[in-house]
């Protein structure tokens, strides 16, 4: 026989059988709370959880600094372009300084090569006297003298490495490679030597040929001239590296707008196609 | 497959930098000691797998007791390092760790391989206790001169090397 229960106990029995669910519900949501908690209080673990979501917001952000933060950076550029205008001016000088003192140099010294050009009725008695103390033939000294500047070998080289990218070649004598790499190293050497870091030098002589350097901010060009390389040449033979270079820049850039997709991968310019384009500058250029 | 890659090498005075690479790249040696001045640059191309080449370009540096004054702009670009010193002359790995230490600042992150050479000098148990006695760790233990390990130091390195790429 069962004891008589009361009504208390009874209650108690039925309130047991109806919230069943509810306590599970309860002690269930209270070790959901207890989980949460041990997660944001403990480093490790609320890294684990919340990294992969901010290097994802992070990865966004980054795709999306143009579009959102590019005209901002521009108009604060402007602003402080226009505040610290002396600073900015104190910032290029040496930088256009330098560029501009260069350009006039240069236009100084083909103005003096016109110049000479035109007395060329001193030329005559020059190569008079020249086949006297000599003994040369003068014709022969005439047709030094006329012989044009010619582009035998282009190198385009890694600053820094001394890592030939590319060439061309009207004959392949010397080993490129090895060549590139000696370039580079008395470059180096010559630029440490005078202790000049921001100069460049830019052309080595020897007898027969001059070897004219072009250096840009990662890569320099070498081109290999045989013949009279006057500095109507050079201006020449600059305009057609400047060509060049923007051409090559310009498939890098490529690159660069490749990359901003994130989806593709980086994809060198084949050695072939800034050959071929080499070839198109220099091939046959007139100095 | 074809790519470049820069190895610079360097070390102390006479230690047989010039000679590792002449034994490396045109497999001959000679007693005839001349002095390298700033740097010599030579070329060998190295098949480390069927279609895969690498050109080195191997920048002999002159030999310096500081290392200290190696000129930062040969070592700019870098791919590899090679430091070799002379197991049978101590002042040229007594003060490996510093030297290694000097150069590893000024290259960062560049693959490097210590290279003890002129092997030949010494007989095997005299070089352990050597290298033992002065807590020295090299890749490779090479002879110019017998071309021991010469040709397996430069084709690790570029396989090291093309691995990175």
């Amino acid at each position: 026989m069962y004891p008589k229960m009361d009504e208390k106990d009874k209650l108690e029995i039925l309130k047991d059988i109806l919230l069943a669910d509810e306590h599970e519900f309860e002690e269930k949501i209270s070790r959901r709370i207890e989980l949460l908690e041990q997660t944001v209080h403990e480093r490790e673990k609320l890294s684990e959880k919340v990294n992969p979501i901010i290097s994802h917001q992070l990865d966004d952000f980054t795709k999306n600094i143009p579009e959102t933060l590019g005209p901002t950076i521009t108009e604060t550029l402007k602003k402080q372009i226009k505040i610290n205008k002396d600073e900015v001016v104190d910032a290029l000088y040496p930088i256009m300084g330098k560029m501009v003192k260069k350009y006039v140099a240069q236009e100084m010294k083909l103005l003096s090569e016109k110049m000479n050009n035109q007395l060329s009725f001193l030329s005559f008695f020059k190569r008079k006297f020249k086949s006297g103390v000599t003994g040369q033939n003068e014709n022969e000294i005439m047709l030094g003298d006329l012989a044009t500047a010619s582009i035998q070998q282009v190198l385009l080289i890694e600053k820094d490495s001394g890592i030939l990218k590319a060439s061309y070649s009207k004959s392949n004598a010397m080993d490129e490679e090895m060549v590139s790499g000696m370039l580079t190293a008395i470059k180096s050497f010559v630029e440490d030597a005078f202790n000049q870091r921001n100069q460049e030098l830019e052309s080595i002589e020897y007898e027969l040929y001059e070897i004219h350097l072009q250096s840009f901010a990662t890569h320099y060009i070498a081109v290999v001239i045989s013949g009279n390389y006057m500095l109507s040449a050079k201006n020449k033979l600059q305009d057609i590296i400047f060509d060049f270079y923007n051409s090559f820049m310009a498939m890098n850039l490529d690159l660069v707008f490749e990359t901003k997709n994130a989806q593709k991968s980086i994809v060198p310019v084949p050695k072939s196609r800034i050959e071929r384009e080499l070839a198109k500058y220099f091939g046959h250029a007139q100095l | 497959m074809h790519s470049s890659k820069k190895i610079v090498v360097l070390g102390h005075f006479g230690v047989g930098k010039t000679s590792l690479i002449r034994r490396f790249v045109t497999d001959t040696f000679s007693d005839n000691y001349k002095v390298t001045i700033g740097v010599h640059i030579t070329k060998k191309l190295v098949e480390i797998a069927v279609d895969r080449e690498v050109s080195l370009i191997l920048w002999d540096l002159e030999g310096t007791d500081e290392i200290e004054s190696i000129r930062d702009s040969y070592l700019l670009g870098t791919h590899g390092l090679v430091f070799v010193f002379d197991v049978s002359r101590p002042s040229t790995f007594e003060h490996l760790g510093n030297d290694l230490k000097i150069v590893r600042n000024k290259v960062p992150e560049t693959p490097l391989m210590v290279v003890g050479n002129k092997s030949d000098l010494v007989d095997k148990a005299e070089l352990k206790t050597v290298l033992d006695e002065n807590e020295l760790s090299a890749d490779f233990l090479t002879s110019a001169k017998t071309g021991e390990f010469v040709n397996e130091l430069f084709l690790k390195l570029a396989t090291l090397l093309v691995g990175d790429a």
